[in-house]
């Protein structure tokens, strides 16, 4: 039997997939860092540019300085980094230099394991950002194999993708990467031998979203066809939309005769550790989900879903939701099957609502369709169907947004802002809005203690503030009591 | 809940603005007691949880290692030929009586023969009788009235009758 | 390697403290304990307790057996031995190494290099550290000579330990064989170990040490601190970094004590302490304690650092991960050290159970404690049960804190030493800072008997 690696996702995929990305400030991550620093994870999937830019934007936090403090806080564990080699925080299209530079810096700053992602599969791109990557020194470069359902993302697709990925010496190893959810064990049955059969004993992963309840079981399938490291998320930061329980899947792992070698005493409290901060602010816990066959088909998530119908009725056509659906599929193949993750869903779905309601297909197309069918996020994995990439790029507004300027060369960039500043402001100041960087410079350092327990207190003190007539109070339930009294009172 | 002194210094700072003076926080496993003065603040603490005393025989020297893997065979006390243990059938709580108040089933010195019965194993609720399992005398009592017997502990040990 | 479960083979505040830095690091934590502590704090604050022995010290907490045989049978693979007791005791660093127990400090070699003091003087002057005139003594007349040689008045030490045990100072050749004879007594009742070397006596002089952190290759010192606040030799006050030293001074002796630990190859925390002799500037080699201190809090106050955190990252053989550039000092520090003594009657010890415990609390103020209304401070061990620290962003606003922090501190049950610190604290001398260790003996002798009271 096996022994498998866990890789924790909490931090970032299950914080984004569940809290919006915003649910971790850098207190809340540093106070539990040193305890996941002692489970035993192969590496944290710790932050990614999407990530970086919250830290910032919402929380007024220095995410260069949250990358040292967890780094300091956490020398046993490799911390990962996520992102396409095309930008950084800004949806803008980065200069080459302008990436190499990203990477350098997080790579001094304590990131060690990079995930080089291409949704596209657009080969040439994995195997420049790989080499970049490792110029800037990472420790560990992992490429992802983005799974989705569709006419060309056959087995065959995939296992020749590996096989060439595998041949470059500046990627080390693999993972089916299956953001959407899809992948069901008959499926994993004979999509990861056909991986394995090409990758020379290079290691594969597997990160599973727990979308329609199918990675519990395709994780144990995966263990028994030689996967080595599971990707899993703790707690509340577990099922729902994210990645499996950790607990649950070590537990199951071993129920098989599988070793998993991790310090079960300290996944438990930091499991108990999100629960309690997801308690004290009121942040939803992730669920164990349905299977829904429709997903398979049309692989929309629950909330891009609701959020069409809410569009339709708007407008007064409820009823054309079905037609809507068949127009999603089609257009999909049309464009060359993007894999339905973020931003592509969306762009799809408008399209679809735009050929619906137009007089002609693709008589109106948006902006983002007209950039997709440029290029600009990438070469398609197949290619777009002729007769609908002439519509799209027979209009001005095409020709106007072909002619927009590349990214700007990094010196010209880096003239821009004063002198003196690092390059990790420089990195922040040119893809963010002034005022949210000088937000956070003012903000000073960061604050590294949170407590679950006592945020209770604080809200409580923080609401009562403006009420300088409040008594005497006390509140009271199982296991606690607080009790606040005025002056000169008992 | 712990709480260090960075928690109370940020409950501090909102309390220094409110019109209390005083806060008290108690759970299971602690009271904490907040008091302003005129020049400042003091705390006053209690620790309610009891201490968790792990099992051990009650000589020191006896303490097998409670993990088989930490202790090497060549380390783990070798029995006297003629002293032979009685080791607890299941992990649980010993009892050297019948019942409480009971005179225990034997004391040291006590001659037994293999059947005879020289205390009980209470485990998840189920009694076991531990047998002496050897004609002889009750050479040493290893473990109290009522203490854990952890996977494998010696409870007593019978000297036993040259054949 | 990560270690998993810690015997702290400790008592009172510093179990507490190391308790405290294992809990934030998700280490577990078993405590060690005598059967006069099994029901203490830092007993109810562990997450297991195992049964040292019985009440008294040689039985239990000097009893290398019975810490292993704790250690053993509680499963933990490293044990963290805090301060006195068998903190520097190369036969538990031994037994911890052969049982595969990872022990919280340096290696025994190098506790035998400076456990020694005429080895660990031997070995500052290898290491090029300035020494006081002296050296060791085999016979009365070799004693004479060398006496002679340095200059009267002359210190005799024990080499087997410290603390005050075994010194005797000699202010002439006349009171050179009686003082020799009883150091010599006093020397082997206390270490077991006879021999005795002497030293030039420094009049006017300040205890000055500094701390150091090594992993083993590298080595930083993490500033000074200043103890000269002491009765009998040991410490009430201490502070850090160390006032009113020439800038000169200071980086020589920082400087000095990183060096000598180098030297050493030095492993975990250690602190080099100094004589200085403020009329001459200079200042000479004493001894190196190769443990965590009592004091160490200042420290951390200065530096920002957790030292206890610091010997278990290096125990578990990771680098420092930092240099000495990265080391940055910030504000000043102060700390009180509250003895269950009554200082009135000369400080006689008054053990019992504690009815009320009131401490302070606010910015800048820390307290480190094992006491708490109900706990007993039991007549076996030292008597201290609490540590009142302030820290400021200068000397001067350390002392109001400290000052005010001292007054709402309260401890009923116990006789306790509150209210000689804070006449201490609210002294003139000590409130300018630089005070040699005279200092106290002189503070006491200097107030009328009546303001002793109350």
């Amino acid at each position: 039997m096996a022994n498998l690696q866990l890789i924790d996702v909490s931090i970032r995929d299950g914080n984004q997939s569940l809290w919006g990305a915003v649910g971790l400030d850098t207190p809340q991550i540093l106070s539990v860092a040193p305890l996941l620093d002692r489970v035993g994870f192969r590496a944290l999937d710790y932050t990614s540019s999407t990530h970086m830019g919250i830290a910032v934007r919402h929380h007024a936090e220095n995410p260069w300085e949250r990358i040292r403090l967890t780094r300091d806080a956490m020398p046993n564990t490799p911390l990962q980094f996520i992102g396409t080699g095309l930008r950084f925080i800004s949806w803008e299209l980065a200069s080459p230099e302008f990436m190499q530079l990203v990477y350098d810096r997080l790579v001094a700053n304590g990131i060690s394991r990079f995930v080089v992602l291409e949704p596209m599969h657009d080969i040439d791109a994995f195997l420049e950002s790989a080499r970049m990557i490792r110029r800037a020194g990472a420790g560990e470069i992992i490429a992802a194999l983005t799974f989705t359902l569709s006419a060309i993302h056959d087995d065959e697709f995939y296992a020749a993708l590996a096989g060439r990925l595998s041949q470059s010496p500046n990627i080390d190893r693999l993972y089916i990467k299956d953001p959407s959810g899809l992948l069901t064990c008959e499926r994993a049955r004979g999509l990861i031998p056909a991986i394995r059969a090409r990758i020379g004993g290079m290691a594969l992963e597997l990160h599973s979203h727990c979308t329609i309840g199918l990675s519990s079981q395709s994780y144990v399938v995966a263990a028994d066809l030689g996967v080595s490291v599971l990707q899993t998320a703790l707690g509340p930061l577990a099922n729902g939309g994210s990645l499996p329980d950790a607990e649950r899947v070590v537990a199951n792992l071993r129920e098989l005769g599988h070793s998993v070698d991790v310090d079960d005493r300290l996944l438990a409290a930091c499991a108990r550790y999100f629960a309690r901060l997801a308690r004290a602010e009121n942040l939803p816990f992730g669920t164990p989900q349905d299977f829904d066959a429709a997903y398979l088909r049309h692989q929309l998530a629950g909330g891009v879903l609701t959020t069409t119908r809410r569009q339709l009725a708007e407008i007064g056509l409820e009823h054309r939701f079905g037609d809507l659906m068949r127009e999603v599929v089609q257009v999909r193949a049309e464009l060359g099957y993007p894999i339905m993750v973020t931003p592509f869903p969306q762009m799809v779905v408008s399209q679809a609502l735009f050929n619906l309601l137009g007089t002609e297909r693709y008589a109106n197309v948006s902006d983002q369709i007209i950039r997709y069918a440029l290029g600009k996020f990438g070469r398609p994995s197949a290619p777009i169907e002729s007769t609908v990439l002439e519509r799209i790029l027979g209009r001005g507004r095409a020709d106007e947004i072909g002619r927009e300027p590349g990214p700007p060369d990094l010196a010209q960039q880096r003239r821009q802002f004063p002198a003196g500043i690092s390059d990790e402001e420089f990195l922040l100041r040119a893809t963010m809005p002034a005022q949210q960087v000088d937000a956070m410079v003012a903000k000073g350092p960061a604050c590294r203690r949170y407590n679950p327990a006592t945020r209770p207190i604080l809200k409580l003190l923080g609401a009562l503030r403006g009420q300088p007539q409040v008594g005497d109070l006390v509140v009271e339930k199982p296991g606690f009591r607080l009790a606040m009294r005025r002056q000169g009172h008992g | 809940m712990d709480l260090t002194d960075d928690d109370v210094r940020a409950i501090l700072r909102l309390l220094e603005t409110s019109p209390f003076s005083d806060l008290e926080l108690e759970t299971p496993e602690f009271r904490l007691t907040l008091h302003r003065t005129e020049t400042g603040w003091t705390r006053e603490s209690a620790t309610s949880r009891p201490a968790h005393v792990l099992p051990r025989a009650t000589a020191p020297e006896l303490a097998e290692a409670v993990i088989p893997a930490q202790v090497s065979p060549t380390q783990a006390l070798e029995p006297r030929s003629d002293v032979v243990d009685v080791r607890t059938p299941l992990p649980g709580t010993f009892y050297r009586a019948p019942k409480p108040g009971a005179p225990p089933f034997v004391e040291l010195g006590t001659q037994v023969g293999a059947d005879t019965v020289v205390g009980i194993v209470e485990t998840m609720k189920l009694m076991n009788s531990v047998y002496a399992g050897i004609a002889g005398r009750v050479a040493e009592i290893c473990l109290g009235d009522a203490s854990f017997a952890r996977q494998g502990a010696v409870l007593m040990r019978i000297a036993a009758d040259r054949a | 390697m990560i270690l998993r479960r810690i015997l702290i083979a400790n008592r009172g505040e510093i179990a507490v403290r190391i308790m405290r830095t294992c809990e934030r690091l998700g280490i577990e934590t078993v405590l060690a304990a005598s059967d006069a502590d099994l029901e203490s704090v830092a007993a109810r604050r562990a997450d297991h307790v195992i049964r040292l022995g019985p009440s008294p010290a040689s039985a239990s907490y000097l009893n290398v057996p019975a810490v292993i045989a704790a250690a053993r049978a509680a499963a933990v693979d490293a044990l963290h031995p805090g301060y006195g007791f068998l903190s520097e005791n190369a036969d538990l660093a031994h037994a911890c190494a052969a049982a595969g127990i990872v022990f919280i400090g340096p290696t025994p070699p190098q506790l035998a290099a400076v456990g020694d003091k005429l080895r660990a003087r031997a070995y500052a002057v290898a290491a090029a550290l300035p020494v006081l005139p002296g050296g060791d003594v085999s016979s009365l007349d070799a004693a004479a000579v060398l006496a002679a040689h340095v200059g009267y008045p002359v210190l005799i030490k024990a080499v087997g330990g410290g603390g005050g045990r075994g010194m005797r100072q000699v202010g002439s050749p006349e009171g050179l064989s009686e003082a020799l004879d009883l150091a010599i007594a006093e020397a082997a009742a206390a270490f077991g170990d006879p021999r005795v070397y002497l030293e030039r006596y420094v009049a006017s002089g300040r205890h000055i040490e500094v701390q150091i952190l090594g992993d083993g290759q590298a080595v930083v010192h993490l500033g000074t601190r200043d103890c000269s606040i002491q009765r009998r030799y040991q410490k009430l006050i201490e502070e850090a970094p160390a006032p009113k030293l020439p800038r000169a001074v200071r980086e020589h002796m920082q400087d000095a004590a990183a060096s000598f630990g180098r030297h050493l190859a030095y492993r975990g925390l250690g602190t080099v302490e100094f004589l200085y002799d403020c009329l001459r500037e200079e200042f000479y080699f004493l001894e190196m304690n190769a443990r965590i201190q009592v004091e160490h809090p200042v420290t951390e106050g200065i530096c920002g650092l957790d030292l206890v955190e610091c010997q278990i990252r290096v125990a578990e053989g990771r680098p420092l991960g930092f240099t000495q550039r990265d080391v940055r000092f910030d504000g000043h520090a102060i700390e009180c050290r509250i003895n269950a003594e009554d200082w009135v009657r000369d400080f006689r010890p008054s053990p019992g159970r504690v009815t009320r415990a009131i401490f302070a609390v606010g910015e800048g103020i820390r307290v480190d404690t094992h006491i708490e209304p109900g706990a007993e401070v039991p007549p076996y061990y030292d008597s201290l049960m609490a540590k009142v620290i302030a820290h400021g962003r200068d000397r001067t606003q350390a002392l109001e804190r400290l000052s005010g922090a001292l007054a709402r501190c309260e401890i009923e049950g116990v006789s306790s030493t509150l209210s000689l610190q804070e006449a201490l604290v609210g002294s003139p001398g000590f409130a300018a800072g630089g005070v040699t260790t005279d200092y106290f003996r002189r503070f006491l002798e200097d107030r009328p008997a009546a303001e002793h009271i109350g």
